[in-house]
């Protein structure tokens, strides 16, 4: 375990809560007592890199690596910041290829190294940096779109759509999407109880929801299953039912629910969800998840999603200059949604705009690695010693 | 302006459409690095087909060359000066005088490439610093100088560049070491100019020195986006959203007194494509044009011929990319700016003059903090965020360093900063005491007492973080035409306020202020709440919410409009640019788009507009409204002669 002062363990305290001024100015009183502490050097290196100040993160973070070639923290401070500066990838290779000896588990430094290798033009060394980070975790989302994008460069949008299709299903955002629309955010603190549930519609409903949020499919089905034993054209519990399926890779259950309960209420934004997913996932029914999301846009437009999933089963279409109005639509309402990030990358590729494309996969880094949290996760355990 | 460049072409010519050789008022420039090529030597130091480079050049319409001065090469030994290498160099000058072209004499210059300040014989010493080098330059200096004191081809004298600068470690050891070479200069020639070859605030990010005193007492000084500078305010697509205001925002915050070169036009990086690169040289260039320039220099003539050094080929250097390629090949880029200087040259700035901006945006003194301030790295951010919106808003502005005169102003826009100085706030209630408006966006902290009796609000509190902005209107019309909303965008601070005597014009979902309104003398004084044009520049520019860029546009608009701070012709699309030339007759309206795509803009004139033609020449289109559309191509230009009914 590494030693502290006072001063420094504040800094850290304050960075952890988002107070970057008040960190930075405790850090810098830490300097002024130690002024040789890679820590202190690290910390800053990540401060800067959450206003982002490359360069100055870039200063701080060489600086802990000369005091402390071990400081893995820093290294991923260092290699993220050259990343999100742009036209360092030279040097950003380096950096990622080191960290990626020193913390070998960590899937990140991998897709990263990949992408500084791509900016760099080296093809092959890139795919197989993403083929090792999908060896350590296989639901890495990221390095999934980064080879559907090589696909796409190499292939073509025929051989690289199932890529990107496998990707999205990845991205846990597009259940997130689901439980948005049926209005149920968080999940519940205690699982639910089929036997406290109290015998009527709308509590039956409600904690199927709940069920569905905590991924007891089972609870959430039978829920659903005494709804509609009572009443089989509920719309809402139809709903819920083609979800349910959906889960359970069931997909002509789903769409049979879906299109039931769409037969009864046509505008029910959950069914939409549900028979426009059922759809993009059979081949050859593009059209008809294009036409399912677009009225799908229509009741919920505020989420980026939403237009994503559009943008996707256009791309299906070939429509790449409508799936790119898509995109740029989705990446408006949620600037962090890294799926239309690699979505917008792709339709730009398709129209030869290599540099905007290159630009959106870099947003895409940034707000996935902003999202890991990473670096407090390295900084923790270097300064245990490496026991976390 | 250059006083001694080639006649220009007579108005006559320029209503007949025919475009001069020349241009004499605002030159189109580049610069000429002796070297193209990384395996070059030092020792090669333009010793190449000058001639040929000329005459391409000339060709082109480029009439300012800056070239730069090897001490390596010309003092190989202590005193000893090679005559032959320095014959290169009257090479250089005889190609720009068969040419009619002019240049800048630069005299300490780093490329990275050249080694031209690395001599030999200096072993450790510092070039900047220490007193026998710095006499060995001022006699460097006086015999360059001396050797060409009755060269015409010369313009300018240029005592260093920015990548020389950027090595000082003070800002008295830069002002002593530029105020002698000015000096040694002066000694042999009093006539031509002297310019100071970087920009105070690419600079200050760079090395943290503030050099505007320095800068000050030079007739002549340049803005350059340098690759740092690029990479901290606008690092993004260069087609759209910031990087397309980032080069006159540089040139504007090269200040008012002086005459600025907008320098170092064009990118990077070779990794972006030529016509990425043509159509952002197009708007960088116009943008000078358009913001009081004094002239453009491009980055580079041909691009470096680079190491096939494997693993990796790209180099960070931002001196690599020029207008011809390698082969000396003329890319796309280079037929835009033979068309710019042919429009720029048909703009006879005797004739006409741009309108006076009355609209100011502040830039606090705390940006000039060293770390652990945050806030000169969050201020010059908010400034540009600023300067877009009011871009956007199509007010004519500028922008004014606290603590300088506010006289001629109408409205000031003090965007996000955390403090200002107490002679600032008074500056502040004296100016809209007189008739001013001031909009001001809450920084963070406490806030002044000042604000209680200049904006009319009692601050109670930072309420910190918001992940989310709303706007609900309450008081419809009163500053421009607002509409309520609910974005996601991460503000970083919050002011409650209280009631002290300000109308509140938005709150927040929850009822709290976020837009108030107060009068204040003869005057209007605008608070906002929360740090917006920081939040956007601190989230992701490129993508910002289009409500809280309405929202701040709309603001800035509708206060500088009230206030008698706003366009003479107004525009209806916030991507498009406007700027007017006034004159006698008729007036010259410059547009510029700043969006990838195609677009229309209406422009609104005050008074009937009888024609409008292109000032290149051609028909004349009847309009006969106060109202025309103008069709703008992907990141297009024009510039248009407009006359009256």
């Amino acid at each position: 375990m590494r030693e502290r002062s006072a001063t420094l363990a504040a800094a850290e305290s304050l960075a952890r809560q988002g107070a970057i001024g008040a960190a930075v100015a405790a850090c810098y009183e830490a300097l002024a007592i130690d002024h040789r502490d890679p820590l202190v050097r690290a910390l800053l290196a990540h401060l800067m890199l959450e206003g982002d100040f490359y360069d100055e993160a870039i200063t701080e973070a060489t600086a802990a690596i000369e005091l402390d070639p071990d400081c893995s923290p820093a290294y991923l401070a260092l290699g993220l910041a050259y990343d999100r500066r742009g036209g360092m990838s030279d040097q950003s290779v380096l950096v990622w290829h080191e960290l990626a000896e020193v913390e070998e588990d960590l899937v990140t430094a991998h897709v990263q190294l990949g992408e500084a290798f791509a900016a760099a033009a080296f093809q092959d060394e890139a795919l197989d940096s993403w083929k090792r980070a999908l060896e350590l975790d296989p639901k890495e989302a990221r390095a999934t779109y980064n080879l559907a994008i090589a696909s796409l460069k190499r292939e073509g949008m025929a051989l690289a759509l199932p890529l990107f299709r496998k990707a999205g299903e990845l991205d846990p955002s597009q259940d997130e999407l689901f439980f948005v629309l049926l209005g149920v955010r968080d999940r519940p603190a205690e699982p639910v109880d089929p036997a406290a549930v109290e015998p009527n519609r709308e509590a039956r409903l409600a904690a199927a929801a709940l069920a569905l949020r905590d991924e007891d499919l089972f609870t959430a089905a039978e829920l659903v299953r005494l709804t509609l034993d009572e009443v089989a054209d509920d719309p809402q519990a139809l709903a819920l039912a083609a979800y349910v399926y959906l889960k359970q890779e069931a997909t002509n259950e789903a769409m049979a629910c879906a299109l039931r309960a769409l037969s009864i209420e046509p505008t029910l934004d959950t069914a939409l969800y549900s028979l426009g997913v059922v759809y993009a996932r059979r081949t050859g029914l593009n059209r008809h998840a294009a036409r399912v999301f677009i009225a799908l846009a229509k009741q919920a437009g505020g989420q980026a999603l939403v237009h994503v999933l559009l943008a996707e089963s256009l791309l299906g279409l070939q429509r790449y200059q409508q799936a790119g109005r898509a995109y740029r639509l989705a990446v408006r309402l949620d600037p962090a949604c890294v799926r239309a990030r690699f979505g917008l990358a792709a339709a730009y590729l398709t129209e030869g705009r290599y540099a905007e494309a290159q630009w959106e996969i870099r947003r895409a880094a940034y707000y996935d690695t902003k999202r890991q949290g990473l670096f407090w996760r390295l900084y923790d355990r270097y300064t245990s010693g490496g026991d976390v | 302006m250059p006083e001694d460049l080639p006649a220009p072409a007579t108005a006559a010519d320029a209503r007949e459409g025919v475009a001069p050789r020349r241009v004499t008022q605002f030159p189109v420039g580049v610069d000429y690095y002796p070297i193209d090529a990384e395996r070059a030597s030092y020792s090669e130091w333009y010793d190449t087909d000058v001639a040929a480079d000329f005459a391409a050049m000339a060709a082109a319409r480029i009439s300012l060359v800056r070239v730069f001065v090897s001490w390596k090469v010309l003092e190989p030994q202590v005193g000893q000066y090679d005559d032959a290498v320095a014959d290169r160099l009257d090479a250089v000058m005889e190609a720009a005088r068969a040419h009619d072209m002019r240049t800048i004499v630069c005299f300490f210059a780093d490329d990275r490439m050249a080694e031209m300040n690395d001599v030999t014989w200096a072993r450790k010493r510092d070039p900047r610093t220490d007193d026998y080098l710095l006499e060995r330059e001022i006699s460097l200096v006086q015999r360059v100088v001396n050797h060409f004191r009755t060269e015409p081809a010369i313009w300018a004298w240029e005592i260093g560049n920015e990548a020389f600068f950027a090595g000082f470690a003070s800002e008295d050891a830069l002002h002593a070491w530029a105020l002698a070479m000015r000096d040694a200069i002066r000694e042999v020639d009093t006539a031509r100019v002297i310019v100071f070859g970087a920009g105070a605030e690419t600079l200050v990010r760079e090395s943290g020195l503030d050099v505007r005193p320095t800068r000050d007492v030079f007739e002549y000084g340049v803005s350059r986006v340098t690759a740092p500078y690029r990479a901290y305010a606008a690092e993004g697509p260069l087609t759209y959203g910031p990087a397309t205001y980032v080069d006159s925002f540089v040139l504007r915050a090269g200040g008012v007194a002086h005459q600025v070169l907008a320098d170092g036009i064009g990118v990077h990086t070779l990794d972006v494509s030529v016509a990425e690169e043509a159509a952002y040289t197009r708007t960088a260039m116009y943008s000078a044009l358009m913001n009081r320039a004094s002239g453009v220099m491009l980055r580079r003539w041909r691009d470096v011929e680079t190491e096939r050094r494997e693993p990796y080929y790209q180099d960070p250097f931002e001196v690599l990319v020029g207008v011809n390629d390698v082969t000396g090949r003329a890319k796309p880029v280079l037929a835009e700016v033979s068309r710019f200087a042919r429009v720029a040259a048909h703009i006879d700035l005797r004739r006409y003059t741009p309108v006076p901006e009355r609209a100011g945006i502040l830039v606090p003194a705390e940006r000039y903090e060293p770390l652990p301030s945050l806030a000169g790295l969050y201020d010059p951010r908010s400034c540009l965020q600023a300067y877009i919106a009011a871009k956007e808003a199509h007010l004519p502005v500028r922008l004014v360093s606290e603590g300088e005169d506010l006289d001629g102003l109408m409205a000031l826009f003090v965007p996000s900063a955390a403090k200002l100085t107490m002679a600032m706030w008074t500056s502040l209630a004296a100016f809209v005491q007189s008739g001013g408006s001031v909009v001001l966006s809450y920084g963070g902290g406490d806030a002044d007492p000042a604000v209680r009796e200049l904006f009319g609000v009692e601050f109670l509190g930072d309420h910190g973080v918001r992940p989310v902005v709303s706007c609900r209107i309450a008081q419809p019309g009163l500053v421009g035409d607002l509409t309520s909303f609910d974005v996601r965008l991460d503000v970083p601070h919050y002011a409650l306020l209280g009631s002290g005597g300000a109308t509140v014009v938005a709150t927040d979902a929850t009822g709290s202020p976020l837009l108030t309104a107060h009068q204040y003398g003869q005057g209007r004084a605008i608070f906002l709440a929360a740090p917006l044009e920081r939040a956007i520049a601190q989230s992701d520019p490129w993508a910002a919410p289009d409500a809280i860029r309405d929202l701040l546009r709309t603001v800035y608009g509708s206060v500088a409009r009230a206030a008698g701070a706003g366009p003479i012709i107004d525009c209806d699309e916030p991507a498009a640019e406007v700027a007017l030339f006034q004159g006698e007759s008729a007036d010259i309206v410059v547009v510029l788009s700043h969006s990838p795509v195609p677009t229309t803009a209406t422009l609104t004139a005050e008074r009937v507009v009888a024609s409008v033609t292109d000032v290149r020449g051609g028909a004349a289109a009847d309009v006969g409204s106060k109202a025309f559309g103008v069709p703008l191509e992907p990141n297009g230009a024009v510039a248009l002669r407009l006359t009256y009914a």
